[in-house]
């Protein structure tokens, strides 16, 4: 007696198709195997599915029996498996069963008294059931809404009973609907708060409108990290493609809430300094998405840039000009997206001082250069925005609060559909300037081609169908200065 | 690299060098450039390593003016002022020549070999009376400084502390019979004890580029800087002026009431005219050439 399921294994956000294949004979001693190259948490699935039938009050049947995970060739990992496994091993004796089942992709993993608990990766599972051609699936009952956003009917089932009633045709289940958790009640700070700071606001403002990568630089106390955690509250919502690409990576990542649905926000991340390379990139035995890629199409804030050990700020240079992450294993080639928008922040020199006409810094060139070092030119050359916050003064911490987020957002929307379409073109004269500053400062080839795009933003923020030489002239002052490099 | 040496009974061995009390019995020369430059006149521009921003942005501006006016800028290659001081003079379209407290094969410090590079690109000289291979050593810089006072017809010190290896260059220049210019500085700043010490002893005080070509008898460059006709930015040089010449972005956007990108666009045009100079956020107006 034979029963099948479909199900899926993800190769990082890619899903495999799994058949599930369950044995039953008779012999002289009942037994439970699981084989098709099913790691450790995968091979516990015997226990929670004995449980797990038990619990339902199905009879467990008394024979040989033997679960294929098949291609066999293909590593499973994790709990998915649990309910596909548990209704093969159900089906092959339950004809009524069988012959539905086989019509449904599963996906799921039991607990001991057959509850079914949502797992990660539903959506991208659910797309690759839709892709082979099913148009149902059978998901935990909180990653219904999930699934369904693959386009896929999603049967969301709470228990194994439950599972098997419907299957059996007992209980009829309406599949869910598409959920989608648009910018919820959760309150983001809001720019109001940040007094004074016209230069760090302006360039805050640019680079949300503009997906432009900003470096805060300066002393400490004076509001960088603040700025840039309010960097989200301005920025626009995703498209529904965008936000199903933002979804099926924290889906996989597990870093989905339950019943969250789609994604509409665009992520905030802001991994501390003792992150691991792995748990920046992303990488691991099995490839899985680091910081990076949870911040695609939101924000990656990288606090204390220099902090950062070396190998990480280095692995980060590919992902900042690809917009990808490839992680290469044995197994196979995983690709992760992560275009994000990279906001870092730092001081200009170990004791904090520079950067205050008020006050002198003491510290000598050997250890600024030594402090600077630590992010290199490559790396800094990626930032299309750099600017000196300075140390506020009394009158403007005592100032009123300053615009806010929602204004600011307004603008921001209306520059980046401006820029969609089509961009600003640059007139002549605006062109003349940026090549007079190439000559003038130093600028490097991929330095003109950064000042050009922020240009572009900066003439689409002032409602401009062309960018002229002063949209330029603003964008020339936002780029890498020489001094944060060694000298 | 070309290098070449010129021994003291040589012609071409600098005639100013010559007359110093001990000057070295071989040049070694690193640079296409004929051993002439060094007879060309020149105006040594020399100061602290760790230097402030103010110091930076007048070193830089004062030897930029200097080699515009046709003179050569003399300096030591050292991090902060004699940095920028071949830099500005690069910038100035001028030539520059660099001397060195080591063989002129060795980049020293490393963070310079490619202003050395440069200088030598753009026409001038490293120079040095150690021969190839020599390694750099403390004892050997007050030496090299007889030879930067030497070549100058006069030394500008921009900042000093109270003792600083560029007051020993001034008490050469002093003995050579060299006219000694120094930056008047802060009087309650350490950076500015040095200069400051020089002027109550008699230096010239250099407030600009016309003081410096005056001691050694240059006209200065007569085209003026272009300045830019945008209102904005007269108002931001305005700003600047009663803020004692420097301020943060943010500073001048609420002194002049321009919203930071209209501020931005200013201080980008005003860079470029060579009217300010940003460092670390800083804004500082450069000195009237």
């Amino acid at each position: 007696m034979l029963g099948r399921a479909v199900t899926f294994a993800l190769v990082g956000l890619e899903p495999r198709r799994v058949e599930v294949e369950a044995h039953l004979r008779t012999g002289q001693q009942p037994s439970f195997a699981i084989v098709g190259l099913a790691d450790r948490a995968c091979q516990e699935a015997k226990h929670r599915v004995r449980s797990g039938v038990h619990s339902a009050l199905f009879a467990w049947p008394d024979r040989v029996i033997t679960v294929n995970l098949a291609p066999a060739a293909l590593r499973k990992e994790g709990t998915g498996f649990d309910l596909a496994i548990a209704l093969t091993v159900l089906a092959a004796s339950d004809l009524a069963l069988a012959a539905r089942l086989v019509e449904h992709a599963c996906i799921g993993e039991l607990g001991l008294d057959g509850a079914i608990r949502p797992v990660a990766g539903v959506i991208a599972a659910a797309e690759g059931a839709s892709r082979a051609g099913l148009s149902r699936m059978l998901c935990p009952a909180a990653s219904a809404g999930e699934a369904a956003l693959a386009g896929i009917e999603a049967i969301g089932v709470r228990h194994l009973a439950e599972a098997v009633g419907y299957l059996r045709g007992e209980d009829a289940i309406e599949p869910a609907t598409a959920g989608t958790s648009r910018r919820g009640p959760v309150a983001l700070p809001d720019l109001a708060d940040v007094r004074g700071q016209e230069r760090g606001r302006r360039a805050l403002e640019l680079a949300a409108a503009g997906t432009h990568n900003l470096l805060l630089a300066g002393p400490p106390g004076t509001g960088k990290t603040m700025l840039a955690r309010r960097l989200p509250s301005i920025l626009p919502e995703l498209s529904s493609a965008q936000a199903l690409e933002v979804t099926r990576i924290h889906s996989v990542a597990g870093t989905l809430p339950p019943g969250s649905g789609l994604l509409a926000t665009p992520p905030f991340r802001a991994p501390h300094h003792g992150a691991s390379a792995a748990a920046v990139v992303g990488g691991g035995a099995v490839p899985r998405p680091g910081e990076v890629s949870l911040a695609h199409r939101g924000v990656l804030l990288l606090d204390e840039l220099p902090e950062f050990p070396r190998p990480v700020l280095e692995a980060l240079r590919q992902p900042l000009e690809d917009g990808v992450v490839s992680v290469a294993r044995v197994g196979g080639r995983a690709l992760f997206p992560a275009r994000f928008r990279l906001v870092a922040t730092m001081n200009l020199c170990p004791c904090g001082g520079r950067g205050d006409p008020r006050v002198d810094c003491a510290c000598t060139p050997a250890r600024i250069a030594a402090y600077r070092d630590k992010v290199s030119r490559a790396l800094l050359d990626r930032f299309d925005l750099i600017v000196t916050m300075p140390r506020p003064r009394a009158e403007e911490l005592a100032a009123a609060p300053s615009e806010p987020s929602a204004a600011v957002r307004a603008r921001v929307v209306q520059a980046a559909s401006a820029l969609e379409p089509a961009a600003p073109r640059r007139q002549a004269a605006a062109s003349e300037l940026l090549d007079r500053a190439v000559d003038r400062l130093p600028l490097s080839g991929r330095g003109r081609a950064r000042v050009a795009r922020v240009a572009r933003t900066v003439a689409a923020l002032g409602g401009s169908a062309e960018v002229l030489p002063e949209h330029v002239a603003e964008a020339l002052s936002y780029r890498s200065p020489t001094e944060l490099s060694t000298r | 690299m070309t290098m070449r040496r010129i021994r003291r009974d040589e012609r071409g061995y600098p005639p100013l060098l010559a007359r110093i009390p001990d000057p070295p019995p071989s040049l070694w020369l690193r640079g296409d450039a004929p051993p002439a430059l060094l007879a060309d006149v020149a105006v040594a521009v020399v100061g602290a390593r760790a230097c402030s921003g103010y110091g930076r942005a007048v070193a830089r501006s004062l030897a930029g003016g200097v080699a515009e006016a046709g003179a050569v800028v003399i300096s030591g290659l050292a991090r902060g002022i004699d940095g920028e001081a071949h830099r500005g003079a690069l910038a100035g379209g001028g030539r520059t020549v660099a001397v060195l407290g080591c063989g002129i094969d060795r980049d020293y410090p490393a963070a310079h070999a490619e202003l050395a590079r440069a200088i030598v690109v753009a026409g001038g000289l490293v120079v040095s009376e150690y021969e190839p291979g020599v390694e750099p050593a403390p004892w050997r810089f007050p030496a090299r400084n007889r030879i930067i006072a030497g070549l100058a017809a006069a030394t500008v010190v921009v900042e000093a502390r109270e003792r600083s290896g560029a007051l020993i260059t001034a008490d050469f220049a002093l003995e050579d019979g060299r006219e000694v210019l120094a930056v008047p500085g802060e009087i309650t700043s350490a950076l500015s004890r040095g200069t400051n010490g020089l002027l109550r002893q008699g230096a010239t005080p250099a407030t600009g580029v016309a003081d410096v070509l005056e001691a050694i008898g240059l006209e200065p460059h007569t085209a003026p800087a272009a300045e830019p006709d945008d209102p904005a930015c007269a108002a931001v040089l305005d700003a600047l002026g009663a803020a004692a010449g420097a301020g943060t972005a943010d500073d001048l956007s609420r002194a002049t009431g321009l919203d930071a990108g209209r501020l931005a666009t200013a201080l980008t045009l005003l860079e470029l005219a060579g009217r300010v100079a940003v460092e670390d956020g800083v804004v500082r107006s450069t000195i009237a050439r």
